[in-house]
């Protein structure tokens, strides 16, 4: 019955979509519609990922997105986008709103240009975040976990908040800088499990937090270079008959991103270092500060204006300190292969259209670190090493 | 002596090949109504990629451009900005799906192109020099 309500609503939207796009061409001066929709067929040989696909597959990942901009002057654009997603267990496909955004340009000339944003705003991290639901704006069909870890998506995708940004037109590059101050949204499952373990009787409320990327792009923007730096203050509210305290989380973390664009070639690496101090918590937790470090290695080669191939590899470590995850299974009784993770990639694109894409991918991974809490409920059944199939159908306009 | 035949044959190929090659002699082009006669080649990268958003009198900048895979397009994005036609797709798909900005207005052909930039206040595109006529400026690249 649901996923009848679904796929109802599926098509219903579809059918929006495509007659925005006839609308199109009619639209007032100034005004842009855009949306993108992607399904795909996940299989593993062992633990679950966005829905039952052990030894099975599943049609549990779907991304549907459309958008409004109007940009009234060169100085005042007002933008909103509404996304469907569905991700097993983890998402339910409810539509929410991605982002609703005032851009204001304070000034602007041949050489620079300086505003602000308003409203919900996607956060300014890394590479691929901002885009990181379109499929076509990414690399392949899951971004690398290690960086863009989907536990943790809403706490990153966007915030209500202000940002300021600026852009120079150097001699040695275009440079970009962006610092956001916003109250990201900590209260969903995925991230309490990350950040207390496991589900709680209360939640996490998110205090002002900042995010800023320094971007800059030397050679015709062939070469990337981008710091992000994050640093998110949160609040455990407990709940009835709660064994935790108040606590308090302080999470920080700088990302180094590297990209070169060549013709028929793009390299891209990324890497991060997390701190994350939790303290107030009381005596039935595990109070104390962790660092954690994130990297990937990626390489697509374009073999044809229609078929590209891309490998890379991934890894994350939840605790330096403890990087085989050894300690931490003595004490918490959890499987040690929890704390890390190691995915090597290898995936095909093939563009049928400007407007439709297809993809495959194969992952291997050793370790369940960024594995989906919801989709693998008992950590007892999981295993270290597992295999995953992705195929990946997306149209946008 | 017969491979030397077949090498000269495979030499005639090459060159006659090279000489069907069309060359792209690409014009930037305006609407008439556009303050300037010039435009630095950074600033002409900064309008197609949608973050120079207005000429010098304040007027607003309406980009006009080919489909990625056309292959005027493609002359256009190496010859006059020195980018490849990928890098100003991702930079538009990251302003239009981020909510930060917006994407230049598509044309289907040349004679579109031109239209389009005579008749739209602000225009900017680009044509191949055959097809000029009086109803654009053109923009010298400096």
């Amino acid at each position: 019955m649901k996923r009848a309500i679904f796929q109802l609503g599926t098509l219903l939207m579809l059918a929006c979509i495509s007659t925005a796009t006839r609308a199109m061409d009619n639209l007032p001066d100034g005004v842009q519609l855009h949306g993108f929709a992607s399904q795909s067929l996940i299989s593993t040989d062992h633990n679950n990922f966005f829905g039952q696909t052990q030894d099975s597959a599943s049609l549990g990942f779907t991304e549907l997105g459309a958008n409004i901009s109007w940009r009234i002057n060169p100085k005042v654009q007002m933008s909103a986008q509404a996304i469907s997603r569905r991700a097993g267990e983890t998402d339910n496909g409810t539509p929410r709103l991605d982002y609703a955004t005032l851009d204001l340009t304070a000034y602007a000339d041949e050489t620079s240009r300086y505003g602000l944003y308003l409203g919900k705003i996607k956060n300014p991290y890394g590479l691929y975040n901002e885009t990181r639901d379109v499929a076509f704006a990414r690399p392949s069909i899951l971004l690398p976990q290690s960086i863009y870890f989907d536990r943790l998506r809403n706490f990153s995708l966007a915030s209500p908040g202000i940002s300021l940004y600026s852009q120079n037109r150097l001699a040695v590059g275009d440079l970009s800088m962006q610092i956001s101050a916003v109250r990201p949204n900590a209260s969903d499952e995925e991230s309490e499990r990350t950040f207390l373990g496991k589900s709680q009787p209360g939640s996490i409320d998110s205090k002002t937090s900042y995010i800023g990327r320094l971007l800059l792009e030397p050679d015709n923007s062939r070469l990337k270079l981008a710091l992000t730096g994050v640093q998110i203050n949160a609040q455990y509210q407990p709940g009835g008959g709660d064994a935790l305290q108040a606590g308090v989380i302080d999470f920080r973390s700088w990302i180094l991103s590297a990209q070169y664009n060549a013709e028929n070639w793009v390299l891209t690496s990324e890497y991060a270092r997390r701190r994350i101090v939790e303290t107030g918590f009381g005596p039935f937790f595990l109070n104390g500060t962790t660092y954690g470090t994130s990297y990937y290695v990626q390489g697509a080669y374009t073999l044809s204006p229609r078929w590209s191939v891309l490998a890379r590899y991934d890894y994350s470590v939840a605790d330096d300190a403890d990087k085989d995850g050894i300690k931490f299974q003595s004490k918490s009784g959890l499987p040690a292969y929890s704390r890390f993770a190691q995915d090597w990639t290898a995936g095909v694109t093939y563009n049928a259209s400007r407007s439709w894409q297809l993809r495959g991918e194969y992952h291997h991974v050793d370790g369940t670190f960024w594995l989906p809490y919801g989709d693998n409920t008992n950590p007892a059944s999981t295993a270290r090493y597992w295999n995953m199939w992705l195929l990946q159908a997306a149209y946008r306009f | 002596m017969t491979r030397l035949i077949l090498t000269l044959i495979r030499c005639l190929i090459v060159l006659s090949l090279m000489l069907l090659k069309p060359v792209w002699a690409v014009e930037i082009i305006a609407n008439p109504d556009v303050p300037v006669s010039s435009v630095s080649q950074n600033a002409l990268r900064a309008m197609f990629a949608m973050k120079l958003l207005q000429w010098s009198d304040g007027r607003p900048v309406r980009v006009f451009v080919l489909p990625d895979d056309n292959p005027l397009h493609r002359a256009f994005c190496k010859e006059k900005l020195d980018l490849y036609p990928y890098q100003l797709r991702q930079t538009w798909d990251r302003l239009v799906y981020s909510g930060t900005g917006q994407a230049p207005t598509e044309v289907d052909s040349e004679a579109d192109m031109l239209s389009s930039v005579a008749r739209t206040p602000g225009a900017l595109g680009y044509i191949r020099k055959s097809r000029l006529n009086d109803a654009v400026r053109i923009l010298t690249v400096e």
